[in-house]
C-alpha cells in the first residue's frame, strides 16, 4: 500500500464530509453535546461527592462524639458508608445510576445500599443520560456511518470508482484509504472529549486526578481508538459491498440499531430468563431458614447455642454465667454475629454469582457485538461498572463487620456479667474507645483488577479490529468495481 | 387504488422483513413482560406465607414481652400491580412492590431498596412499550423515507404528474396505506397481549391503545412532514434517523441530566443521617424530655404510668418515634423534591412525545415515580394505623396470647390513579395536526 494513496483517499473524505452542511450540523451537535455531557457530568459529580464528603464528616464527628456507654449501643448505632464516586465517573456514568449510594451499617443485619438514582426518578429515566463516553459509543459512530456509507457505494454509482481502480489504485487503498479519512473525523472529536474530560478533572477540586486517572483516560483513549477503527472499517467495508449507496445507508443505520439498541436489551432480557434471580423475599427467607437451622440466638432454648453456654461453664469450671472471667453475653453475640455474617456472605455471593452469570450473556455478545465490548470495557475504566459496585458492598460489609466485633471484644473484655440495679448507672466504657475505631476508607479497585475482569471485553474488540483487518485484505480480492 | 398500492407495497422484501422483526419484538416484549407480572406474583405470594410463619415463630419465642415482640415482626405492604404493567414495566423492577415495616422509626425503613442487578437494568427493558416508543418509529420511517423520493428515483413521478392534477393526493394515499399496515402489525400485537395478559377491556387499556395509536399518527406525520421537504431518499433518511436519534436518545438523555442535576436529593442522605442519631442519641439523655415529646405527639397516650421501668418500652417506642419526629423537616423536603422531579419531568414530556408515552404508559400501568411516591405515602400511613393499633398493647403490656395474630396478613395499596384522557391524548393530537399541516402547505407550494 502507497502511503501517499491512503492519504490521498482519507483527505477526500475528510473533504467532502466538511463541505456537506448537513454532516457539519451533526458534528457541530456532537460537539455541543460534549461540551454539555462534560459540563452536566462534572456538576452531578462535584454536588454529589460533596453532600456525601459531608454527610461522611457528619457521620464520623458524630461517631467519636458519643458520650461513654456500653459497646453494643454503639454496635447499634452502627455507622453510614457512603460510596464515593469515581473521578471517572464523569466520563461513563455506567450503572452508576442504578446502584445505591449509602448504606447503614449496624450489629446483626445487613441493610441494602440505598437512594439509587433511579430509585428517584420518573420512568423518563429509562431512555438513558446523557455522558461523555455514551455520546463517542452511540452517537459518534451513527454520525461516522452517515458520513461513511456513500464513500465508496457512491464513486461506484458515478463510475469514478472504475477509474481509480483502473488508474493503478488498489482495494486494499481505497478501503484503507477512506476508513483512515473516517477515523481522521472520529479522533479529533474523542480528543476533544478526552480534553473536556481532563479540563474538568483539574477544574473539580473533589475529583483529585492523579496519576491512576490520568492512566485510566490514557487507557480509554485507547480502546475507543480501536473502537473508532472498528466502527469506521464497518462503514467502509459496507459500503464497498452495498450495490448503491441508499443500501449501503440502510444497512449500516440497521447495523447501528441492532447493535445499540436492539441486541444490548436483547442479550440482557436472555440473560434474566436464563438465570431467573431471587426476588428479595426470596433471598432474604433463605438467609433466615439457614439462621434458623444453625441455631437461634434469639431462643433461649436453641441447642446451639446452650450447649455453647455448657461447653464454657465446664471449661471454666463455674456452674454460672456470672462467674466466668469474661463477658458471656457479648461472647455469645460475637459467636452470633460471626455465623448469621457467614451465611449472609453465602447467599450474597451466590446471589451475585447468578447476577454475573446473567451478565455473562452480554459479556459474550460482545464478539457478535463491538458496542458491548466497549460499553464494559469504558464503564470497567471509568469505575462504574457491576464490579467496582460489588467491591463497594463487601467493602462497607466488611467494615460493618468489623465494627460489630470490636464492639463485641469490647463487651467481652471490659462489661461485668453482673447486671446493674435499677437503680445503678448501666455499664459503660470509655468513649475513647470510638475514636481508635478508624473511618470507613474505601478502597477503589486497582487499574489490574479492573484489566483482569474486563479482558474478555478486551479481547473481543481486539479481536473485532483483527478480523476487519482480516477481511479488507480477503474482500479486496473479491469486489467488483461496478 | 388502495389495493393496488397495498400490493405494490408489500412486494418490497424491507417492508416484510421490517414487519417482522417489530412483530417478534413485540411478542418477545409482551412474554418478559408476562414473566415480569409472575415474578412479582411468585413473590407475593411467597411473602403472603413467610409473614404467616414469622409471625407464628415470633409469637412463640417472645411470648412473655409485647414490646420485644414488637420489636422484630414486620409486616408487609404490597403496591398491587396493574396487569398493563406487564407493557409498560416503567420503574417497578427498580422500586420494590413490597414493604416490609416493624414499628421501630419509618425513616430507616422505608427507602430499603429492592434486589435486582444493576447492570440488568442499564439496557433498559424490551416491553412492547420500548418496541412500541423505539421500533415503530423506526418501521414508520423505513415506511416512508422514500415515499416521494423512490417515485421521482424510479422515473414514475413525471407519469403522476401528467395522470393526476393533485399529485399530493396520490402520495396521501401511499401513506393511508403504509399507516394501515402499520395499525395492523400494532393491533395484532394488542391482541396477543390482551391473549396472553387476559386484560379486562376497561378505560386503562382503551387510553393505551389511544395514546398508542396517536403515538403512531405522530410518527407518520412528522415522516410526513421531512417527505414534504422532497429531498432524495438518501437525506430523507438521514433526516428521519436523525429526527429519531434526538427523539428518543439525544433528547431525553440531556432532559435526564437537567433533572439530576437540578433536582439534586442530598435530603436523602440529610435523612438517613439525622433519623440515626435522633434515635440514638436518647440512649445518653433523660427520659422525660423525650416522653413530653412523644406525648405532645401522641396526647392519647399521656395517660400511661410514667415512673416505669428504666429505659422501658414506652420510653423506647417514644425515642423512636423522635427519629422520624427529628427527620421529618428532611423527608418532607425529599418528598416534595421528588414531586418537583416528577412534574418537571411531565412538563418537559409534553413537548417530547417519546417521553410523553412513556411517561403516560407508565402512569396509566402505575408504573412511574408518583405511584412509588404514592405507595411511600400508603406505607407511610400503614406503618402509622400499626403503630396507633399496638402501642396501646405494648404500653400496657397485654398478654401475648390476646392479640388475634392470625387476622394479620399483608395488605395491599391500589393507587388511585386519575386518568385524564386530555392530559395523555391531547399533546399528541396537537402535534400531529400541527405536522400534517405543516406538510400540505409544503406540498401545496409546488409540486415538482
Amino acid at each position: 500500500m502507497r502511503r501517499s494513496l491512503l492519504i490521498l483517499f482519507a483527505r477526500q473524505v475528510v473533504k467532502n464530509a466538511l463541505s456537506n452542511k448537513a454532516v457539519l450540523l451533526l458534528l457541530a451537535i456532537i460537539v455541543l453535546l460534549l461540551i454539555y455531557a462534560g459540563y452536566s457530568g462534572s456538576k452531578i459529580y462535584a454536588d454529589q461527592t460533596a453532600s456525601r464528603i459531608r454527610y461522611q464528616k457528619e457521620v464520623r464527628a458524630q461517631w467519636e462524639n458519643m458520650p461513654d456507654k456500653h459497646p453494643h449501643r454503639m454496635a447499634h448505632y452502627g455507622y453510614i458508608a457512603f460510596r464515593p464516586k469515581h473521578p471517572l465517573s464523569v466520563f461513563d456514568f455506567g450503572i452508576e445510576s442504578y446502584t445505591g449510594n449509602a448504606v447503614f451499617l449496624e450489629a446483626h443485619k445487613q441493610n441494602s445500599v440505598n437512594f439509587s438514582e433511579a430509585g428517584f426518578s420518573t420512568g423518563m429515566f429509562r431512555f438513558g443520560e446523557i455522558s461523555l463516553a455514551m455520546i463517542l459509543q452511540v452517537l459518534l459512530p451513527l454520525v461516522i456511518f452517515f458520513i461513511g456509507f456513500d464513500t465508496i457505494a457512491a464513486d461506484r454509482e458515478n463510475g469514478t470508482l472504475k477509474i481509480l481502480l483502473s488508474q493503478g489504485a488498489t482495494w486494499k487503498e481505497v478501503i484503507f484509504g477512506k476508513a483512515f479519512g473516517l477515523l481522521a473525523i472520529a479522533l479529533p472529536l474523542l480528543f476533544f472529549a478526552m480534553v473536556i474530560l481532563i479540563t474538568a478533572g483539574i477544574s473539580v477540586p473533589s475529583m483529585l486526578f492523579g496519576a491512576d486517572e490520568w492512566l485510566r483516560a490514557m487507557l480509554i483513549t485507547f480502546i475507543y481508538s480501536v473502537y473508532f477503527v472498528v466502527i469506521s472499517l464497518i462503514a467502509v467495508l459496507l459500503s464497498s459491498v452495498s450495490k448503491t449507496a441508499r443500501l449501503a445507508l440502510v444497512s449500516l443505520i440497521g447495523i447501528w440499531l441492532l447493535f445499540v439498541v436492539i441486541l444490548p436489551r436483547a442479550s440482557q432480557a436472555a440473560g434474566a430468563a436464563i438465570f431467573p434471580s431471587l426476588s428479595k423475599v426470596e433471598f432474604e427467607a433463605g438467609i433466615e431458614s439457614d439462621l434458623i437451622k444453625k441455631g437461634d440466638s434469639h431462643d433461649p432454648n436453641d441447642p446451639y447455642y446452650k450447649g455453647l453456654k455448657d461447653s464454657l461453664l465446664k471449661a471454666y469450671k463455674v456452674d454460672s454465667l456470672v462467674q466466668l472471667p469474661f463477658n458471656y453475653s457479648g461472647f455469645q453475640m460475637k459467636e452470633g454475629e460471626r455465623i448469621s455474617a457467614e451465611i449472609y456472605q453465602q447467599h450474597l455471593l451466590s446471589l451475585l454469582d447468578n447476577y454475573k452469570r446473567q451478565n455473562s450473556v452480554s459479556r459474550v455478545a460482545a464478539f457478535i457485538n463491538p458496542f458491548a465490548a466497549q460499553r464494559n470495557l469504558s464503564m470497567g475504566l471509568s469505575g462504574t461498572d457491576f464490579n467496582t459496585y460489588s467491591w463497594f458492598q463487601q467493602q462497607a460489609e466488611e467494615y460493618r463487620y468489623n465494627l460489630a466485633q470490636q464492639m463485641n471484644d469490647l463487651q467481652i473484655k471490659l462489661i461485668s456479667n453482673r447486671r446493674p440495679e435499677q437503680h445503678e448507672a448501666p455499664h459503660s466504657i470509655s468513649r475513647d474507645h470510638w475514636r481508635a475505631f478508624a473511618d470507613f476508607d474505601y478502597k477503589r479497585p486497582s487499574l489490574r483488577k479492573v484489566l483482569n475482569d474486563e479482558s474478555l471485553s478486551l479481547l473481543a474488540l481486539l479481536a473485532w479490529a483483527a478480523a476487519l483487518v482480516i477481511l479488507v485484505f480477503v474482500i479486496s480480492k473479491k469486489l467488483k468495481a461496478v | 387504488m388502495y389495493w393496488l398500492l397495498l400490493k405494490r407495497f408489500c412486494r418490497s422484501r424491507m417492508v416484510v422483513i421490517g414487519l417482522l422483526i417489530v412483530l417478534l419484538a413485540g411478542v418477545a416484549g409482551i412474554f418478559i413482560g408476562r414473566a415480569h407480572l409472575q415474578k412479582q406474583q411468585t413473590s407475593l405470594v411467597k411473602a403472603a406465607r413467610l409473614q404467616k410463619e414469622h409471625l407464628e415463630r415470633n409469637v412463640h419465642f417472645f411470648n412473655k414481652d409485647m414490646g420485644l415482640l414488637f420489636y422484630y415482626l414486620r409486616f408487609g405492604l404490597v403496591n398491587e400491580t396493574h396487569p398493563l404493567n406487564a407493557l409498560s414495566i416503567g420503574q417497578r423492577d427498580v422500586n420494590s412492590s413490597l414493604q416490609n415495616v416493624n414499628i421501630r422509626n419509618l425513616e430507616a425503613q422505608l427507602y430499603d431498596t429492592d434486589l435486582f442487578n444493576p447492570y440488568g437494568l442499564l439496557a433498559g427493558n424490551l416491553d412492547l412499550s420500548f418496541v412500541l416508543i423505539y421500533l415503530f418509529p423506526l418501521l414508520i420511517i423505513s415506511f416512508t423515507y422514500n415515499l416521494l423520493a423512490e417515485e421521482k428515483e424510479g422515473n414514475t413521478w413525471k407519469l403522476i404528474l401528467s395522470q393526476d392534477s393533485k399529485p399530493a393526493n396520490f402520495l396521501w394515499k401511499k401513506l393511508l396505506v403504509r399507516v394501515f399496515v402499520t395499525l395492523l402489525a400494532f393491533f395484532f400485537l394488542l391482541f396477543v397481549a390482551i391473549g396472553v395478559l387476559s386484560l379486562q377491556p376497561d378505560l386503562a387499556l382503551f387510553m393505551v391503545t389511544g395514546l398508542s395509536v396517536l403515538y403512531i399518527f405522530f410518527w407518520f406525520a412528522l415522516s410526513f412532514f421531512i417527505v414534504s421537504l422532497k429531498k432524495n431518499s438518501g437525506s430523507s433518511a438521514v433526516v428521519m434517523a436523525t429526527v429519531w436519534l434526538s427523539l428518543t436518545v439525544v433528547l431525553p438523555g440531556a432532559a435526564n441530566n437537567y433533572l439530576s442535576a437540578r433536582y439534586e436529593v442530598p435530603e436523602a442522605l440529610a435523612t438517613m443521617v439525622k433519623q440515626r442519631q435522633g434515635l440514638h442519641e436518647k440512649w445518653d439523655t433523660d427520659e422525660a424530655p423525650t416522653l413530653t415529646r412523644f406525648f405532645a405527639h401522641y396526647p392519647q397516650f399521656s395517660k400511661y404510668p410514667k415512673p416505669e421501668k428504666k429505659r422501658g418500652w414506652l420510653w423506647y417506642y417514644a425515642a423512636q418515634q423522635m427519629a422520624d419526629d427529628e427527620s421529618a423537616a428532611d423527608s418532607k423536603q425529599l418528598r416534595e423534591k421528588l414531586w418537583q422531579r416528577e412534574h418537571a419531568s411531565k412538563g418537559l414530556a409534553f413537548f417530547l412525545p417519546t417521553l410523553h408515552a412513556q411517561f403516560q404508559l407508565n402512569d396509566i400501568a402505575g408504573a412511574g415515580l408518583s405511584n412509588q411516591l404514592r405507595f411511600l405515602d400508603a406505607t407511610a400511613n400503614f406503618h402509622e394505623q400499626l403503630r396507633l393499633k399496638f402501642y396501646p398493647a405494648i404500653f400496657e403490656g397485654v398478654s401475648v396470647d390476646k392479640v388475634d395474630w392470625k387476622n394479620l396478613r399483608l395488605e395491599y395499596f391500589r393507587e388511585d390513579r386519575k386518568l385524564s384522557w386530555l392530559e395523555t391524548q391531547v399533546p399528541l393530537v396537537l402535534l400531529t395536526m400541527i405536522l400534517f399541516g405543516a406538510s400540505w402547505i409544503n406540498f401545496k407550494k409546488r409540486m415538482i
